[in-house]
């Protein structure tokens, strides 16, 4: 077994295609990651302007609105032809439209006055930060309204005051209270650059191994490759889990001894379902050319970007046979959240279920292992039944 | 003439038994085009999110605050999950990911509102599952509101204004949001309508580096060459055209299923969206050749292709705007094909743009194609010498 285990560290770092997959795909992908979604918000957002009632109040709104941070008054357009215009030509995703009688209805007491906001809806992220920004500047500019009305129906100021704002709130975003669209994704496909690029590197190894016709099928093999992997991921993902957070303002703000221990049966599941993929594998090359399109199949299985409520039962099962399912959940859980990785007392949260789901599939994926390897092993025996 | 014609036929027919003799070929393009079609498709019930898990916080435990719950859980958007006094159970449910969001009703609630004191209603999120969250905060922020107007509606009630008197104060103000070209809402429009042209690139890039390569790692590019008369080109289009064939078919079903029986919306031209999907399937087959030609060695070109063309679904925009991307990166994202089939997508499909907005990104999948006749002669030179390592 030890033979087994050096052996295979050879063969990783004597094998450029495998090294690149390992260890230079491994530590660039987070970085290019983070570059891409560097900027978390999508702030100024440019919308067009349609104001047929180039009136005092609806100069007021549009002031208040640019002052919001995520959108920015660009063009001011004269009919609505134009400004669907800039919104086809993407100058312009979004478009706000003043009506004529806009500043009539608002000085009607009995009267209602409307805008109207077209989005652009090729991306999800331009209408939250149209939307919701105008929703705000909506709501306040409502109550400055409502205050003059009921003042004019001979109610003392201070009664106006409490009747509108009766339910002050506040909002707070837990955990990762700046977090945009990166500090969401990243930690999730961090997890996920860990599963594929272990699953194409033992698909790649054990190809090249079958081409080569060694001997790999042994249950010595199968422990001494494991250990081998396992080695080296488990710096690797001391590197991606709790380096990398901390240098590129990921969040962390989880306990990094439980990330650590958490990812002990998160490898361990991984590896040996690699292995039992790669006993289909006939080729050193076709793991890769086959199973590519599976990153994205997993993400999407696993429920983090679509959230797993919505997902139909039957890919939802499916999904817990995967590795990824539940590391990324049990991952976000800890280190995004700062859930705890077992119960201590009363209230505290635990990525417990995702710790033993993840020790079952270890159990149930070597198991499954063996009997691949001791099939195919016997098979290889068989004279005749390769070629 | 007609040797050449004859030639790429034996080329043809030479790649067909190759092709056949190993079922990975049709595997990973069919096969996984199928699955992934069919997983995308299945993957999102209506495409909106709909009954996210919340957990209310009841610390007043009077019969307006069991209301304010029994009202929000009427709503489609939410599911309250959990009804507590206790906050710390609620956030460890969070943390469990359980619930995505938080709201509190504070002891006092129903006295402080009687007494006009105002009293202050909390909410919390969670940002670690962005759709989950997002659903959650918004729903909340409209409970807020509804409270805010319920409450102005029965105070004006008991001053004796009738209904129709009340909506107008309560409401003198009002958004109406019009969602260009999705007025669902529908999350798998955008998503679908990329992700699925992105994975066919996949294959199409991956397979064609695996053709190609192939013959060099088996050290059959002679044999290739042989039944093209040597002709480089010849022997290209010859091995290229069945699988050319296989893709385009699996584009035009692609299309005809996502816009043909999954209703999504076509605003614009159907003939110049399938072109640009047929151009951006030739881009990435341009892309492969490009890649095993500066890189002839099977497993060096294949994971780089493979890394490359992942980016391209962060990079094309259609989940993250690239307009906040960092402006290097927003460079980067035009090398990519798939931010390009992006743009066609939009224009065509979302904006009814007119032509001269895609043509810009057609000459630029076409330009992917020019540039992988610079490695010809590089190409050409490890075809004939198979001069790179075999692994």
């Amino acid at each position: 077994m030890w033979y087994d285990f050096v052996n295979e560290l050879r063969r990783i770092f004597r094998d450029p295609g495998v090294t690149v997959i390992f260890i230079v795909a491994t530590l660039a992908y987070p970085l290019i990651y983070k570059a891409v979604y560097w900027n978390e918000q999508i702030t100024n957002v440019p919308v067009a302007v349609v104001d047929l009632s180039n009136s005092p109040q609806s100069r007021e709104f549009l002031h208040r609105w640019n002052a919001s941070p995520d959108i920015r008054l660009t063009h001011t357009c004269t009919s609505m032809a134009e400004a669907e215009k800039l919104l086809r030509d993407q100058t312009v995703h979004g478009i706000i439209y003043f009506p004529r009688d806009f500043e009539r209805q608002l000085a009607d007491p009995l009267g209602q006055a409307h805008i109207s906001l077209y989005c652009d809806m090729s991306s999800f992220l331009y209408m939250k930060a149209i939307y919701l920004s105008c929703n705000q500047v909506m709501l306040e500019s409502m109550r400055n309204i409502q205050i003059d009305r009921y003042e004019q129906m001979g109610m003392d100021k201070e009664f106006a005051w409490s009747l509108v704002q009766d339910a002050p709130y506040t909002e707070t975003a837990l955990f990762t209270p700046t977090g945009g669209y990166g500090s969401f994704l990243i930690p999730a496909v961090l997890i996920l650059i860990l599963h594929q690029t272990l699953l194409f590197g033992i698909c790649m190894l054990g190809g090249t191994a079958r081409e080569e016709n060694l001997d790999q099928y042994s249950l010595r093999s199968l422990l001494g490759r494991a250990c081998a992997y396992f080695l080296i991921y488990y710096a690797l993902a001391t590197v991606l889990l709790g380096l990398l957070p901390r240098l590129f303002d990921i969040p962390h703000v989880g306990d990094i001894g439980d990330v650590l221990l958490f990812i002990v049966p998160y490898l361990l599941a991984v590896i040996f379902f690699g292995m039992c993929v790669s006993v289909f594998i006939r080729n050193r090359e076709s793991g890769l050319v086959l199973l590519i399109s599976t990153s994205l199949i997993f993400l999407f299985m696993a429920g983090i970007s679509w959230p797993k409520e919505m997902i139909p039962d039957a890919w939802k099962y499916l999904s817990y046979t995967i590795p990824y399912t539940w590391g990324a959940h049990g991952f976000i859980h800890i280190n995004s959240m700062g859930a705890s990785l077992i119960h201590t007392n009363g209230f505290t949260a635990s990525a417990s279920t995702e710790f033993i789901a993840l020790w079952i599939l270890t159990g149930v994926y070597f198991l499954m292992a063996c009997i691949l390897f001791s099939v195919r092993k016997y098979r290889l025996l068989e004279p005749n039944s390769e070629k | 003439m007609l040797i050449i014609f004859q030639n790429i036929w034996r080329v043809l027919v030479r790649e067909l038994h190759m092709m056949f003799a190993r079922p990975l070929y049709l595997f990973a393009s069919v096969g996984v085009m199928l699955l992934s079609t069919f997983f995308f498709l299945t993957l999102m019930k209506g495409g909106a999110a709909e009954k996210m898990p919340v957990a209310v916080v009841d610390l007043d435990q009077t019969s307006i605050s069991r209301r304010l719950a029994h009202e929000m859980q009427a709503t489609p958007s939410v599911d309250i999950q959990l009804i507590t006094n206790s906050y710390p159970e609620a956030r460890a449910a969070m943390q469990e990911g359980k619930i995505y969001g938080i709201f509190v009703i504070p002891d006092g609630f129903y006295r402080d509102l009687v007494d006009f004191k105002r009293p202050q209603m909390d909410f919390y999120v969670t940002n670690s599952y962005t759709v989950g969250g997002n659903t959650a905060y918004k729903q909340m922020l409209t409970m807020v509101n509804l409270t805010s107007g319920a409450f102005q509606r029965e105070v004006l009630r008991k001053k004796g204004m009738t209904d129709d008197v009340i909506m107008h104060r309560i409401q003198p103000l009002t958004i109406e949001g019009h969602m260009v070209a999705n007025p669902w809402g529908n999350y798998s429009v955008y998503l679908v309508s990329t992700i699925l042209p992105g994975i066919l690139g996949l294959i199409c890039l991956m397979l064609t580096i695996f053709a190609i390569g192939f013959e060099l790692k088996s050290r059959t590019s002679h044999a290739w060459l042989r039944a093209a008369g040597g002709n480089y080109t010849v022997a290209m289009i010859g091995k290229l055209i069945p699988y050319t064939f296989i893709y385009m078919v699996l584009g035009v079903g692609c299309h005809v299923i996502l816009y043909r029986f999954a209703g999504f919306p076509v605003y614009g031209s159907y003939g110049r969206l399938m072109f640009g999907l047929l151009l951006f399937i030739l881009a990435m087959e341009a892309l492969g050749i490009t890649m095993i030609g500066l890189l002839p060695t099977l497993r060096d070109a294949l994971s780089i292709g493979a890394l490359y063309a992942m980016l391209g679904f962060s990079l094309s925009g259609f989940t993250y705007p690239q307009m906040a991307m960092l402006p290097p990166v927003r460079a980067l994202s035009y090398i990519e094909p798939l931010r390009h089939y992006y743009l066609i997508y939009v224009n065509e499909a979302l904006m009814a743009a007119p032509v001269e907005n895609s043509l810009p990104n057609m000459l630029a999948l076409t330009g992917f194609m020019l540039a992988s006749l610079f490695v010809a002669p590089r190409l050409h030179r490890a075809l004939v010498y198979m001069n790179y390592p075999l692994k």
